[in-house]
């Protein structure tokens, strides 16, 4: 798991470094491009936890979700309609689902490391 | 090589990691940069960007409410400029009808004059008087007086006094029984007439033969008509009465 977690440091460390000003106008789109951005992230975790973790469909929902929900926060403001509420919320509970389950199968996978897998050998 | 292999195996990386990995990379990159951004708006706006629509709202409203006030501003100091016009204005309005009124004074006779004119004395006949004579002969009349003053007016007198006696509009001369009245006063020879206005005029008019002083110097009045550089005229002292005369509008 070293690795992901280097990986965001070196994101981090990269922000930092290359100091890139957004437009005013464009902050909103890039705010929700980062909650599609952390819903995929947790998403992709969860798929892993759960053993069912597929890389194309990991990459290509990261960036296809962060650039949907930019495109449809601009659509909302063309059309007059506070979309971005939308995703937001949708984002929003998704997240919260798959922090939910994240949690839920760490919990399961700890009790199953602490309890033997020979289940059967405690009992005797 | 076991180390190494081992140390292959130890370093193996599995691909979700390494695409997590990267996903990461991109992720915090993003996050760190909307981080920065929106901190560097608060910093400078004091506002955080969710704010910023109903800002930029609320600033048109003020921009569209000073558009307004400062229309009213314009307005208010028209009104202001008006209302000093408006005193100006009030002051010359005043100061023009006082010289209004001063023109009117001065045509009225209520106001003392000087001026070039025409001096003009008349004086009885000193031929004495033989018994048996009529007295009118000697004496002055008042038409005499009447019809010099009238011929001064007419030749262009502006201002005209008989012994002091401005001479008006409705100025009557009368005799009552050997003294004349002018403005109801008694007024007694020799009679001084000090007329202010064109001297060539009012002296050539009324030394013409067949004039007044003509018939007066024609039954031996001393007649004095001369010219003068400066008359002073006095004012008329007398009352006005308008009980019958009401204005027309």
């Amino acid at each position: 798991m070293w690795l992901p977690i280097l990986g965001l440091l070196a994101g981090i460390i990269l922000g930092f470094l290359f100091s890139v000003e957004i437009p005013l106008a464009l902050v909103k789109y890039s705010a929700i491009a980062i909650l599609a951005a952390m819903d995929t992230i947790l998403g992709g975790v969860r798929a892993q936890l759960e053993g069912r973790f597929d890389l194309s469909i990991f990459v290509s929902g990261f960036f296809a979700n962060t650039l949907f929900a930019a495109l449809l926060t601009a659509i909302g403001d063309l059309l007059g309609v506070d979309i971005y509420l939308g995703a937001v919320i949708a984002f929003s509970i998704r997240i919260f689902g798959n922090v939910g389950f994240i949690r839920r199968d760490l919990l399961e996978d700890y009790w199953q490391s602490r309890q033997p897998v020979g289940s059967k050998e405690g009992l005797r | 090589m076991k180390v190494g292999e081992s140390a292959l195996r130890t370093v193996r990386i599995a691909r979700w990691q390494l695409a997590l990995a990267l996903v990461f990379v991109v992720a915090g990159f993003l996050v760190v940069t909307q981080v920065r951004n929106e901190l560097l708006i608060r910093q400078q706006l004091q506002v955080p960007s969710q704010r910023l629509e109903e800002l930029a709202f609320v600033l048109r409203e003020q921009e569209r409410r000073r558009e307004g006030l400062e229309q009213q501003i314009v307005a208010l100091r028209d009104q202001v400029r008006a209302y000093e016009q408006g005193t100006v204005q009030g002051r010359t309005i005043l100061a023009a009808l006082g010289a209004q009124l001063e023109q009117l004074r001065l045509r009225a006779g209520l106001v003392a004059v000087a001026g070039p004119g025409l001096f003009v004395e008349l004086k009885d006949s000193p031929a004495p008087l033989r018994p048996g004579d009529d007295p009118n002969t000697v004496i002055v009349h008042y038409t005499d007086l009447q019809a010099v003053t009238n011929e001064l007016f007419a030749s262009g007198a502006e201002a005209l006094a008989i012994n002091g006696e401005r001479v008006v509009a409705t100025t009557g001369l009368n005799c009552v029984g050997t003294t004349i009245l002018c403005n109801l006063k008694r007024i007694a020879p020799p009679y001084r007439i000090e007329a202010v206005g064109p001297p060539d005029a009012m002296l050539a008019y009324v030394q013409r033969p067949g004039g007044a002083l003509d018939a007066l110097r024609a039954f031996g009045f001393p007649v004095k008509a001369v010219k003068a550089e400066r008359l002073t005229v006095p004012a008329y002292r007398g009352s006005y009465r308008f009980t019958f005369a009401k204005p027309t509008p």
